[in-house]
């Protein structure tokens, strides 16, 4: 692909082999498109992982990082500050669209001929110039901006159309989000999205905080998934370091990256019982979430934000005297899989309001770029831990999980499966784990560099881009969290199906916008 | 005088509204307790011995909570027909046998197995107009979802319970349920399908899992209570649980041979009404399951589920009985 693309425009393009992925391409502003149009040609699996805006003094950069079936690159450009305009790319991948309206909102690019422009972070009456991602932004100014004022609802100029507001508060969802669902009688033909209720500025306010600071930070994204955004930013880091961690370490990351998916996974599928109305399933799969929260907090000390990764390696080493107490824990969740998978392929009631719900096709999930259990329950094989296996992933044999419905149905097996294989990889890992440090002691200050880290959380890719300036403070930290990642798929699935699919279609997205909103 | 007095001890007291009060309170918190075991998890513990004080302490709770009226709602609709649609719930509880005789008159008239079903439909409309009355979106659609059910369910409800009335040759309750004790069969023996229909019919009646599409919660909040608050919102539960007592009561009479069993010693009464609570017990307990082991059909299952299957099938199990009993029973001399 790196060759294809040297190839086709010389010396236009700047490649810088090992950088940001397989390689950082650098270009001129415009000619980002046809870079990604010879990717998109050239192979059928291109899609975009994310878009990040950085403040570069008199630019501002904007880096695409795209995703081929073989390798992970950036396209870097560059827009002028004074003149912040930058062509599309929607219309070539639309799973761009909301990394655009991301990067508008937070850095003021322009992104010209986007189909739906217009604030989707900051709220309607955000003042004009003010881009809180930018470095001439103080964190006060963004601190007095006004309260947002209510909004005017756009009717639909059709009178037949009905227009339903779900969320902010609405108890399908557990977080502020907001989607306004255009229905005629009970389809639904239209879904527009919004964000940001509960942006709490993570990213900016790593700007101004030590390293070991930032990665309690990062692990405030998401309650959940705590142990994946410390170590998204973990990696990152230890690869501008060029560090080697232990390999004990690694073993014990895996750990509890697992323990991690497994509760996130228990969870979801509990909620999703809940969902469609079948609170016995709800109760029981939480139930059996406990016990693996009391092992997150026999390996990490803690029951929910475990604080265990850290930069050089993990924070406690786990006993020799636990490790029986684990496998007897993950014994008796094994054995109660196969009740939960008996539900699952016979439960008439669940099998109607799960199957054939919420259909998302393999060319539709590539062509929004969709990651994760959404990804794999429609077909579409990614899963970064075997396609680019970072930390201890390489030596641990594991099954990667693909379904090919894409229905609702589907995405909750891959989840099933998938809990039985995070018990298979926790079981090898602590049967395998080598001895020897588990931690190393790494200078506060990191050196002037930049590095992405790609890592499978429970919910799909995540994606983390730090960029050092050679203090003990990084200079932008981007994270694209897999739900914003997920949004778009909901938005075409739940076009066509009724109204009352929408709960059951959403929660199999395993959606969690608090990550969302960093 | 006696007369008066003793009339008004059966109205007010036993087996009339003292009593039908407790025993719905006691049905609630045995829904809520069977749902919590099956669920895994405890239940009401706290108000009283194994928390079976908890659904009068919630009534309690509610009643001196903020009454609040929303301006948009239409006022006197909203206010009262949760009181009336409880009124209503309890009336048509005093047709039937409980103690060997309902509350009102000893034997009831022929015929008051349709008005207390149409009771039930008055209720389910009165639910309705209280839901539409709060002018609230979430309560509006509960609300018209109530309506679409219970206009869908009502016709198998009313067609399946004919099967024991024609058995019986009786449109009276009191008399379908001592035809079953005379006999020593119950429907549930002799009409066995008919038992099941009407246990599916109920449970949608009911607005139970997995028929419970006005009570959504993931869609619809509150369904039709979204607006109630304080005594309003007490009346409605209360409603329900009457409701669901009402329902029990109906499938006892019609296919498990009513209040009638054997009386061992002393007086009849107190064996009646042992052998109607058991028997009611055991009813909420089959629909507490049925509601526990199912997920919530969606408003268009619900519907095609009613006009495809269950109406015809209403009708197949009475044409099957009227055959079974001309050719079949009344031969054999059941």
């Amino acid at each position: 692909m790196i060759g294809l693309i040297k190839s086709t425009f010389g010396d236009k393009v700047q490649i810088q082999l090992g950088q940001l992925g397989a390689a950082a391409i650098t270009v001129n502003n415009g000619l980002h498109r046809d870079v990604l149009k010879t990717m998109l040609a050239a192979d059928g699996k291109t899609g975009i992982t994310a878009i990040t805006g950085l403040d570069l003094g008199a630019t501002i950069g904007v880096y695409y990082h795209i995703h081929t079936s073989d390798v992970f690159v950036t396209i870097k450009t560059e827009v002028r500050k004074e003149n912040p305009k930058t062509q599309t790319i929607v219309d070539l991948h639309p799973g761009a669209a909301f990394h655009e309206l991301e990067v508008a909102d937070l850095l003021g690019v322009v992104f010209e001929g986007h189909p739906t422009p217009g604030h989707f972070v900051l709220s309607e009456n955000w003042p004009q110039g003010v881009y809180p991602l930018r470095k001439d932004v103080k964190v006060n100014e963004i601190k007095n901006v006004p309260t947002p004022a209510s909004e005017t609802i756009k009717l639909p100029e059709n009178e037949r159309l009905v227009k339903i507001i779900i969320g902010p508060q609405h108890p399908a969802l557990l977080e502020p989000e907001k989607f306004a669902v255009t229905v005629d009688g009970e389809t639904v033909t239209k879904v527009e999205p919004r964000i940001g209720y509960v942006h709490r500025g993570i990213e900016k306010a790593s700007e101004s905080r030590g390293y070991l600071q930032d990665v309690y930070l990062m692990e405030r994204i998401c309650g959940i998934c705590n142990s994946c955004h410390a170590y998204g930013f973990v990696g990152a880091v230890e690869k501008i370091l060029k560090t080697q961690v232990p390999p004990r370490a690694e073993y014990l990351r895996v750990i509890a990256l697992e323990l991690n998916r497994l509760h996130s996974h228990l969870l979801t599928l509990g909620h999703a019982g809940l969902e469609i109305g079948y609170e016995t399933l709800f109760q029981y799969f939480w139930r059996d979430r406990e016990p693996i929260m009391d092992l997150i907090e026999l390996t990490s000390g803690n029951r929910v934000y475990s604080s265990l990764i850290t930069i050089g390696g993990v924070r406690r080493d786990l006993k020799n005297t636990d490790i029986p107490k684990i496998k007897t824990t993950l014994k008796e969740l094994r054995a109660k899989l196969p009740f939960y998978r008996q539900i699952y392929e016979n439960e008439p009631t669940l099998k109607l309001r799960m199957k054939n719900v919420g259909v998302l096709s393999k060319q539709d999930a590539i062509n929004l770029s969709v990651v994760g259990p959404v990804a794999r329950g429609s077909g579409y094989d990614v899963d970064v831990r075997k396609d680019e296996p970072y930390s201890a992933y390489g030596e641990i044999p594991f099954k990667e999980i693909v379904y090919t419905t894409g229905d609702t149905w589907a995405r909750m097996n891959v989840r099933l499966d998938e809990v039985e294989e995070s018990i298979n990889i926790i079981e090898y890992a602590v049967d395998h784990i080598p001895s020897g440090p588990f931690r190393l002691e790494l200078p506060r200050s990191v050196p002037a560099g930049e590095a992405v880290h790609r890592l499978e959380a429970p919910r799909g890719e995540l994606f983390y881009y730090v960029r050092s300036n050679g203090t003990d403070m990084p200079d932008r930290v981007k994270v694209r969290t897999p739900t914003f990642a997920n949004i778009p798929s909901f938005l075409k699935t739940a076009i066509g199906e009724s109204i009352a699919d929408i709960p059951a279609n959403f929660v199999s997205l395993d959606p969690c916008f608090s990550c969302t909103d960093r | 005088m006696i007369d008066f007095l003793m009339l008004t001890f059966r109205i007010l007291i036993f087996p009339g509204f003292a009593f039908l009060l407790l025993l719905t309170l006691f049905c609630d918190w045995m829904e809520r307790k069977i749902e919590a075991r099956l669920q895994n998890r405890v239940g009401p513990m706290v108000a009283g011995p194994g928390g079976i004080l908890q659904p009068l302490a919630d009534f309690i709770k509610l009643l001196t909570k903020e009454d609040i009226t929303p301006r948009a709602a239409k006022k006197t609709i909203f206010k009262f027909a949760p009181l009336v649609a409880f009124t209503i719930m309890i009336f048509a509880l005093c047709f039937i046998p409980i103690d060997g005789a309902s509350v009102l008159s000893a034997n009831g008239f022929s015929g008051d197995l349709i008005i207390i079903l149409s009771f039930a439909t008055i209720t389910s409309f009165l639910l309705f107009l209280a839901g539409w009355a709060s002018c609230n979106p979430y309560g509006t659609i509960g609300s018209a979802r109530v309506l679409t059910q219970f206009l869908g369910y009502d016709i198998p409800l009313f067609l399946i319970a004919l099967t024991p009335a024609f058995i019986a040759g009786s449109l009276q309750i009191a008399n379908i349920a001592l035809f079953q004790s005379t006999h020593l069969w119950p429907f549930i023996i002799l009409a066995p399908w008919a038992f099941v229909l009407f246990i599916i019919t109920m449970q949608a009646e009911l607005e139970k899992d997995p028929f419970d599409v006005p009570h959504s919660e993931s869609e619809l909040v509150g369904g039709l209570e979204t607006e109630f608050t304080g005594a309003k919102l007490a009346f409605l539960h209360l409603t329900r649980d009457v409701q669901v007592v009402f329902g029990s009561a109906l499938v006892v009479e019609l296919f498990l041979g009513g209040p009638y069993g054997p009386v061992f010693f002393g007086a009849s009464w107190f064996w009646f009404t042992l052998w109607f609570v058991l028997k009611l017990l055991v009813v909420v307990t089959i629909s507490e399951y049925i509601t526990v082991v199912f997920a919530r059909f969606r408003i268009d299952q619900v519907l095609s589920g009613n006009w495809r299957i269950l109406l015809p099938a209403a009708l197949l199990s009475l044409m099957f009985t009227v055959a079974l009993v001309t050719w079949v029973y009344h031969p054999l001399g059941v």
